[in-house]
């Protein structure tokens, strides 16, 4: 027995050693490596099939657009596309592309890779079309007609109307180049296959785990400092918090706001803050949508507007929707909950932005006013209604359930009871989009710097459509839709802020929302990752970083 | 030693004052019950005042200078002074124990005494569901009970009650099958009485004290069943004051220093716990016939 033992214990000591040894080896080669911990995991790894952060900020670092945004800004900058032009009408914009770029699976980028691109979203005959949703194709591109290649290097795009948003929308992840040999290849598996042209290499995909991504040695810029990202998926923020004290994570999304004192008192991590580019509303379903059939993002005349499944009778009334507005103490919601991390939202975009009405005087928190209108409204004891509740963090509620509840507790106050309604994240886009609710917590994350992405997605009519809306109140005015649709149309930026600020005049009287937070965006990293940046559009790209 | 005569009843009390830990069980499940019944003049604050007092924000209690006056155990997220939810809490986790508890004995109850008295092919094919229920974990049994029937704390309740009657149907069963055998039912028989006469009038009476004690176990483990599934945001919904979804939604703070939102709630549940499983050990000692020394 004694021998065995001692067999076992020299074993024990010779693989240690054998271990410590190769440890040395590894340390040698220094990799590295930056593990950062997102909230949530990916959807899908095809950026033109997704509509979600957590998606996004993994396929950012794998693809590229013809053009990208500057660093920490809005402002378009040649990307995979060295120059453009448009014409004087405005309806065809002519790209020149970049020469010597590879996909990562070796194949050549051109112009058929860009047409390829684009038609499999917008061509129904398209073999790949029925592959995905597109569901931003709708919501922002639908100006798009077609694309025509000019030569291998040379594309055109056509557009059906003028589109003052478009140049920006180009540099959104939506229309990013993706490798047509590797679509060829994996066929409708291809977002589990990311193959772009962009810093990193897709690695390997652990469904609720991570996503690795290495250095792409053959990038067309200079190669990226790290080696490889590992997103690891921590759901819960204090778990996050304690990963990254612990120092087994670089980097994490989502701090929870009650913890940033102790943040900034420990030397080993910094954080980072900017004002975000979104807005956190409660929406009201004023009751009504429609049905889009063709799937042309517009409603058009032989599409009727029903009720929809979340119908509601007094929320159908305006006098009842202001009197929720005047129940609601946002000032007491953004210093407590938020713990400053926000601002009051009055609008439903954030101040900086073109267009933004600061004249609108907010409501106030007045329950006794909100008792009179109730009244008024004929629902002088209150009345039951449900409210769903996002279960997740977003970027602009940090911690939706805990609103939620204020919420609850205020509204109970002016003989408003009110259920809260939770449902997975998935399922709750689902049913809300489908207008399911009497109320939600919801809210938007700006995707290209322009008012249009707020405005006409979020509150136009047309984006009312029962399954797919933008719209979760399903508020309809002709009015405001008719603005939207001129400003957008419109290369005159005095004329364009014009109408977007005559229509939140509109909407502030018709109050389909309450508007709470404009919330900042925050980022924990450890003290010697440095040069990391910030974007409004919450977009998160790790190519310049480094790990001192 | 001769002893004077006693009562049943005497007898039984004797034996459990002299099992100290038994007492204090009762004394800890008599003071969660005393607060719970008078919950509405004990608690200082509204559990769930409306509007929300926001500003009070994750203040801590006694123990700390910069705490409110009036909330001496500190106050939760949204303000809530956490010493009064808790007392609030007692009684839903109380009434969620018994409840449950209940639901779970009368099913326990028929189909332990369906399968024990009538016997044959009902007891096999009554045994072998109870067998197949236990096969599966409780919470998780619970879980899915709950995903079909829907949330809330009103269901909890069902579906602990749902979860547990298999056990309580095997108790049962055990000891009707016991008394069955006995003399005076066979002399019931005789003279020719019913079924259901012998069953309620002789069988359920003589059989209940296994139940009174696993039934007070069991609602040891309800309370922690239905605190867990108010963790998991299955049981009781917001604003109810109950002590597993206290301690949930507090937890997130922790890490930042709100130690006390999380720690009390988890004390409350410890407490209840410990009580009936105490109080449910000295039960069983004094009713079991074979512990009798």
């Amino acid at each position: 027995m004694v021998n065995k033992y001692y067999i076992l214990t020299i074993g024990i000591c010779l693989t240690l050693i054998a271990a410590s040894f190769s440890g040395c080896v590894e340390e040698e080669a220094e990799e590295m490596v930056l593990i950062f911990a997102m909230a949530g995991d990916a959807d899908k790894l095809d950026p033109a099939d997704v509509t979600d952060g957590e998606s996004i900020s993994r396929t950012d670092n794998i693809f590229e657009s013809l053009v990208e945004y500057t660093e920490g800004g809005t402002d378009i900058q040649p990307a995979l596309a060295t120059s453009w032009e448009v014409s004087n009408d405005g309806l065809d914009i002519t790209f020149n592309l970049r020469k010597n770029v590879k996909f990562h699976d070796g194949t050549d980028f051109n112009a058929d890779a860009v047409v390829f691109s684009f038609e499999r979203q917008y061509n129904t005959s398209n073999p790949y079309h029925d592959y995905g949703e597109w569901a931003y194709w709708s919501y922002m591109y639908y100006d798009i007609d077609y694309v025509e290649k000019i030569n291998d290097y040379k594309i055109i795009i056509h557009l059906k109307n003028s589109n003052a948003a478009i140049m920006t929308s180009l540099a959104m992840f939506t229309v990013a180049i993706v490798s047509p040999t590797n679509a060829e290849k994996w066929g409708e598996d291809a977002f589990k296959h990311p193959v772009g042209t962009g810093p990193f290499k897709f690695v390997e995909w652990i469904k609720d785990d991570h996503i690795t991504v290495e250095a792409n040695e053959n990038y067309w810029r200079a190669r990226p400092t790290l080696d490889k990202i590992i997103f690891r998926v921590i759901e819960d923020p204090s778990a996050r918090l304690l990963a990254i004290q612990a120092g087994e994570i670089h980097g994490m999304e989502y701090p929870d706001p009650s913890s940033f004192d102790l943040i900034k008192s420990d030397s080993d991590l910094q954080l980072l803050t900017q004002a975000g580019m979104n807005v956190g509303y409660l929406a009201m379903n004023t009751g009504y949508g429609y049905y889009d059939e063709n799937e042309n993002g517009v409603q058009d005349s032989d599409e009727n507007w029903v009720e929809t499944p979340g119908y509601f009778e007094p929320l159908t009334n305006k006098l009842v929707r202001k009197a929720i507005n005047y129940a609601i103490d946002k000032n007491s919601i953004i210093d407590n909950l938020y713990k400053g991390t926000a601002i009051v939202a009055k609008n439903g975009m954030p101040p900086f932005m073109l267009g933004y009405n600061d004249d609108i005087v907010d409501y106030s928190y007045d329950p006794d006013m909100a008792k009179d209108l109730l009244e008024e409204a004929g629902y002088p004891n209150g009345f039951n209604t449900t409210l769903w509740v996002m279960p997740v963090s977003r970027p602009y509620m940090f911690d939706p359930p805990k609103i939620a509840e204020a919420i609850q507790s205020y509204l109970a106050d002016v003989n408003i009871n009110v259920e809260l309604y939770q449902i997975d994240w998935s399922t709750y886009l689902e049913e809300t989009e489908n207008g399911n609710h009497p109320m939600c917590l919801l809210g938007w994350t700006g995707d290209n710097g322009d008012p249009d992405n707020f405005m006409r997605v979020l509150y136009g009519s047309d984006s009312a459509s029962i399954g797919t809306a933008g719209n979760v109140a399903f508020y309809n005015n002709s009015l405001v839709q008719e603005k939207f649709t001129a400003a957008l149309q419109s290369y005159d930026v005095t004329e364009r802020a014009k109408l977007y600020e005559e229509a939140q005049v509109l909407i502030h009287e018709d109050a389909p929302f309450v508007y709470l937070a404009h919330a900042t965006q925050n980022m924990v990293f450890l003290s010697n990752v440095k040069g990391y940046v910030l974007n409004p559009t919450e977009r998160k790209f790790f190519y310049p970083v480094e790990i001192e | 030693m001769i002893r004077e005569r006693e009562t049943k009843t005497q007898e039984l009390i004797r034996r459990f004052k002299y099992n100290k830990s038994a007492v204090f069980g009762l004394i800890l499940i008599l003071f969660l019950v005393f607060i719970a019944i008078f919950a509405d003049f004990i608690a200082p604050n509204d559990p769930t005042p409306s509007p929300p007092e926001l500003e009070n924000s994750l203040k801590p209690g006694f123990w700390s200078n910069e705490g409110l006056e009036g909330y001496p155990l500190g106050t939760d997220m949204l303000g809530r002074c956490i010493l009064s939810r808790i007392i609030f809490g007692a009684r839903i986790s109380l009434t969620v124990g018994f409840i449950a508890v209940g639901i779970a004995s009368i099913l326990g109850i028929i189909i332990g005494v369906t399968a024990g008295y009538f016997g044959k092919w009902i007891d096999s094919l009554l045994m072998r569901i109870v067998d197949i229920i236990f096969s599966f974990p409780a919470l998780l049994l619970a879980i899915v009970i709950v995903a079909t029937i829907g949330q809330g704390l009103d269901k909890a309740m069902i579906a602990i009650g749902i979860v547990y009657s298999p056990q309580m149907a095997r108790i049962m069963r055990g000891s009707v099958l016991y008394i069955k055998e006995m003399e005076y039912i066979e002399a019931q028989k005789a003279i020719g009485s019913k079924n259901l006469r012998i069953i309620f009038r002789h069988v359920i009476p003589n059989s209940l004290a296994p139940v009174i004690v696993y039934g007070t176990l069991m609602m040891a483990s309800a309370i922690l069943d239905a605190a867990a599934l108010g963790f998991l945001g299955l049981g009781a919904q917001p604003p109810t004051p109950e002590w597993g979804a206290m301690l949930s939604e507090s937890r997130l703070y922790i890490v930042s220093g709100a130690w006390w939102a999380a720690t009390f709630p988890g004390i409350a549940i410890i407490l209840a716990v410990l009580g009936l499983n105490l109080l449910g050990d000295g039960l069983r000692d004094i009713l079991d016939p074979r512990l009798k020394t």
